[in-house]
């Protein structure tokens, strides 16, 4: 009995030792100094790819070298709000990283963000530079909680080499759209469509909103008035004249890739065409338009901030990489490959090719994607509504019915 | 030797029941504490937090039984309930099948075993990256299916397997059937070395031809094996998310085709940070597998000797 | 204990096929005799073996497909190509500098193995528990066993990663830890369901010589009933090897902060982004990812069959 004893701890007591023995070195960050900020920051955000986060880390180093006493800790996540919820739920946020538009009301309803308002009175750090409706979007209650980081607006994406075949110009009213790719139609082979049409709200709303109709009026959610369905009919439209279709049915995972393959002319994407155009598809020659008018000139702006959290450890050294980030140097630097796009109007760059002017002249009238806490359930239904109306399994008015009631449940 | 034999029937029966009965928890303690500790203890705060509102940051409101009664009229939750009901029904009696028959298959002295053992369990060793990368471009609507589709039938073949709300979530299916196969193929080849070669001559002997021997002998032997397979595939296929979430980018789409309970739970904690409807969903969804598994264990589990 | 053991024990039957059919060769309990070879039997096999290598195409097709893939360029992937135009290493050389490799690749192995281990010593020993000892609510805790498979790890998420950031009573800081990773993998309960189902199958007379033989439980576990389980514990070896080296959900969540210790899935999710994906490298990475895989399920399978042989003639 003893020796079954015996030889049953061995294995207990030596994983109980290892467990035990390797704790201490678990990694701890310096305690900050009282006063000046110094210490270690940590900066956190999702995987961008390689070559995004090199630049970054050039970024980084450019801000090292300016403050000497604060050390930076980057670490790019896949699966980054999973992670951060997590990190959250913890207490143990890091000091700086990246809020999304698209989620910011949630997360600063929630508590998870700290308002930034004393830091800017005592560093009088101007918030004027930027970009008016993409600081709005990280705005709550009149505190600011965030300053944008970079930006882009959807822009359509031409294809040079069929619209000049097709003998056509670029479209820049909803008239012209159509009368373009009617032009463009008989170029088009296979399962190829002058338009990409995405089955995505995050693309469509675009026409809404340039159809001077609103799907948030007031504090109440309005998607069965008259503009937002005249607009959406419009939008189908295209698809049911056989003027466009979505990726899926064009043979392409995202609009972009349409373009790519060439199954469609013209596709409505943002900055995050580049670079992916260029690299995957070298031989396509594309540019970016701005987005044609409907009644008014509008379109759909993604944005990201950084931030920080009341749990974060070291706040002072926080708001100081903050302010370079988003400052003048370091959002140049960051935006210099056309990577980006800078969310200050006083940062001038030089972009390669395309021409980025077509995307930043949007500026004036570009519409966040930024919606109340509860609205991302709304979101899913509207596209897996909007998806089974390009299906043609249902129409225009019961799709906007049913994400209109799901809209005003929303918690 | 006879004299240790004689020392030990001397000794009583209850404390030999004893004694087995505290080896048998020792040997199982390290294992429950474990379990105890990052597995029940989980449970019990998604029970708990099932009966408020709760965020990342903790409690919000006291909801009682509201979350239930939520899900209990959520048109999003029923989707999601209906599609892992139906992906359930079709995948286990298939990852099964498929399992068998490559297991008997390289079970039989074949030239090339190895090749074949290593060829079946290939999909299960590649990553689910890896896997789904492949999957989403071998069934795009340009893709090497329907290449071949369209070569084989002459006219050009077009369908978007992952994207048309008819097709996608079978295309996930088959796909994890596919995957998964190897794994049930190593189970159930485990599974097959207890059967002694005996049985197999007896029923040469008897003049049984092989599909009879399989179906008569081999299959019935194999109870232990169905019984474990079984159940691994439903628990299993009840969870199903990974490549519902990549397929869809999360939306479940389209047409609601794709969306699982796991990802309804995966979209209403992260992207809604609703932490206490995600856990109501999670206990609910638990409640399901772990009735479904009972009912297993009653129906076919009996086939131990205790 | 086995070589007396050995002598009292009923045949293996894998002894009485392997004597009788040594000259075919490779045949063990499990196996059914190799088929009456004649004409007949000729082009049956024939069709079976074409049928076979169909099927083995079949699912090697993803495989070669990652393959052409590592080597072709970014454009090449797009289009439908069978074969890259000019085939190159170039994604294998970016996938190794692009982060540590050799680090995450032996960090994969580091975890994978200490995993592995911990799971045959304790699945095995609980599934010996299981199976043969009896104890009170022995049902109901192999109940409460498969529960835990029941649970999403979604829904664990965030009570495990906050009693990782601070263990309750001891304090402990694991996020961004080797230890965090084990003691959170220490036993799967699929290991603990296979290996009592398979000890269920093994008869009893092996049990009782060895308590005839004086054998206290540990050592009846020890010296007869893992060396009789061979094809199981192979296969627990291979699952869950397999299975920790491909794991990204956990190492993802728990080895943040800490690149030092991050895992072969971490480096090759690096090569993935929404937009920008870098298919060549993806490819390569996750190409040089399988090989170990396959290497050491190539190794362990042929243990389906020689199990129980070897523990047979050991006698």
């Amino acid at each position: 009995m003893r020796k079954r004893l015996i030889v049953l701890s061995v294995p207990v007591v030596a994983i109980a030792a290892a467990i035990l023995a390797s704790t201490s070195q678990g990694k701890t960050t310096h305690p900050q100094a009282a006063t000046a900020a110094s210490g270690t920051v940590t900066l956190t955000g999702w995987s961008v790819g390689t070559t995004e986060e090199a630049l970054l880390k050039q970024v980084i180093a450019s801000f090292q070298r300016k403050y000497p006493k604060i050390k930076v800790k980057y670490d790019a996540i896949p699966n980054y709000d999973q992670a951060m919820l997590a990190k959250f739920s913890a207490r143990k946020p890091p000091d700086v990283f990246y809020l999304n538009s698209e989620k910011a009301s949630t997360w600063i309803a929630d508590g998870l963000i700290a308002p930034l308002d004393k830091y800017i009175s005592s560093t009088k750090f101007s918030t004027k530079p930027f970009y008016p409706r993409l600081l709005a979007a990280f705005k709550a209650k009149g505190h600011i909680y965030g300053f944008p980081k970079d930006w882009s607006p959807l822009g359509m994406e031409i294809n040079l080499d069929l619209l000049q075949k097709a003998g056509a110009k670029a479209p820049t009213t909803w008239a012209q759209l159509r009368s373009v790719a009617q032009k463009l139609k008989p170029l088009m082979t296979g399962t190829a469509k002058p338009l990409c049409l995405s089955a995505e709200w995050q693309r469509a709303l675009a026409f809404v909103y340039q159809n001077k109709g609103n799907v948030f009026t007031k504090g109440k959610p309005t998607f069965t008035s008259a503009a937002v369905r005249s607009a959406m009919n419009f939008y189908v439209q295209l698809q049911k004249d056989g003027l466009g279709d979505t990726p899926a049915k064009l043979g392409a995972g995202w609009c972009g890739e349409a373009i790519g393959k060439e199954k469609a002319a013209i596709a409505f994407e943002g900055n995050w065409a580049f670079p992916y155009l260029p690299d995957t598809f070298p031989s396509v020659r594309w540019k970016f338009y701005p987005l044609p008018k409907g009644k008014q000139k509008a379109t759909l702006a993604f944005t990201v901030s950084y931030s920080t959290s009341p749990a974060s450890k070291n706040k002072q050294a926080a708001w100081v990489l903050i302010t370079y980030l988003t400052g003048k140097t370091g959002m140049k630097l960051w935006t210099s490959k056309g990577l980006a796009l800078p969310a200050r109007s006083d940062v001038k760059v030089n972009f390669p090719a395309p021409s980025r002017a077509p995307l930043l002249s949007e500026a004036r009238y570009a519409h966040v994607w930024n919606w109340p806490a509860g609205w991302d359930k709304v979101w899913t239904v509207g596209n897996n509504e909007l998806s089974a109306v390009m299906e043609g399994k249902e129409s225009v008015s019961d799709m906007l019915s049913r994400i209109q009631s799901e809209a005003q449940s929303a918690k | 030797m006879a004299a240790i034999a004689k020392r030990q029937r001397g000794k009583t029966l209850e404390s030999e029941g004893l004694k087995e009965a505290l080896v048998g928890f020792g040997f199982i303690a390290l294992p429950i504490v474990s379990f105890l500790i990052f597995f029940i203890y989980p449970l019990g705060y998604a029970a708990y937090i099932s009966f408020f509102d709760w965020g990342p940051l903790g409690r919000v409101a006291n909801v009682g039984l509201g979350n239930y009664r939520e899900a209990y009229h959520d048109f999003l939750f029923h989707k999601a309930l209906k599609n892992t009901l139906l992906y359930t029904a079709v995948v286990v009696p298939s990852q099964m099948a498929l399992g068998l028959t490559l297991a008997v298959t390289v079970n039989q002295a074949l030239r090339f075993r190895t090749f074949f053992r290593a060829a079946f369990y290939f999909p299960a060793v590649a990553g689910s990256i890896a896997i789904t990368a492949v999957a989403t471009y071998i069934l795009a609507s340009d893709g090497l299916l329907n290449s071949a589709v369209g070569a084989i039938r002459g006219t050009p073949y077009t369908h978007s397997w992952f994207g048309e709300s008819s097709t996608a979530l079978w295309s996930i299916m088959g796909l994890n059937i596919w995957t998964t196969s190897g794994t049930m193929m190593l189970f159930y080849l485990a599974s097959l070395q207890s059967i002694p070669t005996e049985v197999y001559e007896a029923a040469a002997i008897d003049g049984a031809r092989t599909w009879r021997t399989f179906w008569r002998i081999t299959f019935p032997l194999l109870k232990p094996g169905h019984f474990f397979v079984a159940v691994v595939s439903v628990i299993g296929s009840l969870q199903v998310f990974d490549q519902a979430f990549f397929v869809s980018g999360g939306g479940g789409g389209p047409n609601y085709s794709t969306m699982t309970i796991v990802l309804y739970l995966y979209n209403t904690a992260i992207t809604g940070t609703r932490f206490g409807y995600a856990a109501a969903i999670g206990i609910i969804l638990f409640a399901i597998i772990f009735t479904l598994t009972f009912v297993q264990r009653m129906l076919f589990g009996r086939a131990e000797v205790a | 204990m086995t070589e007396t053991t050995g002598e009292r024990l009923p045949p293996v039957p894998a002894v009485v096929a392997a004597e009788q059919f040594a000259r075919e060769g490779e045949v063990a309990v499990g196996t059914p005799p190799p088929e009456i070879p004649g004409r007949k039997g000729r082009l049956r096999r024939l069709i079976v073996y074409a049928i076979l290598f169909c099927v083995a195409l079949l699912f090697f097709i993803p495989f070669f497909w990652d393959v052409t893939t590592s080597l072709k360029t970014l454009p090449e992937t797009a289009g439908f190509h069978l074969w890259p135009k000019h085939p190159s290493f170039k994604a294998y050389d970016n996938a190794l500098t692009t982060f540590n490799f050799k680090r995450y690749f032996a960090n994969s192995f580091f975890i994978a193995t200490v995993v592995t281990l911990m799971n045959l010593f304790l699945s095995s020993l609980g599934g010996y528990a299981f199976a043969r000892l009896r104890f009170p609510g022995r049902e109901v805790l192999f109940f409460f066993v498969l529960a835990t498979l029941m649970i999403p790890n979604e829904l664990r998420l965030v009570p495990v990663f906050q009693m990782l950031t601070d263990m309750p009573l001891v304090h402990w800081h694991l996020i961004g830890t080797y230890q965090s990773y084990f003691i959170i993998n220490l036993v799967g309960a699929a290991n603990l369901f296979l290996m009592r189902q398979y000890f269920l199958t093994i008869p009893k007379d092996y049990e009782e010589a060895a308590k005839l033989d004086g054998a206290g439980y540990f050592k009846t576990y020890w010296r007869v009933m893992l060396p009789l389980a061979g094809p199981a514990l192979a296969a627990v070896t291979i699952l869950t090897f397999q299975g920790t080296w491909n794991d990204f959900f956990w190492p993802l969540i728990v080895f943040l902060g800490n690149e030092d210790i991050f895992t072969l899935p971490l480096g090759i999710l690096k090569f993935k982004s929404e937009f920008n994906t870098q298919w060549p490298e993806l490819m390569a990475a996750s190409v040089i990812a399988i090989l170990p895989i396959t290497i050491l399920y190539v190794f362990f399978q042929r243990y389906f069959v020689a199990g129980v042989t070897a523990a047979g003639v050991k006698g």
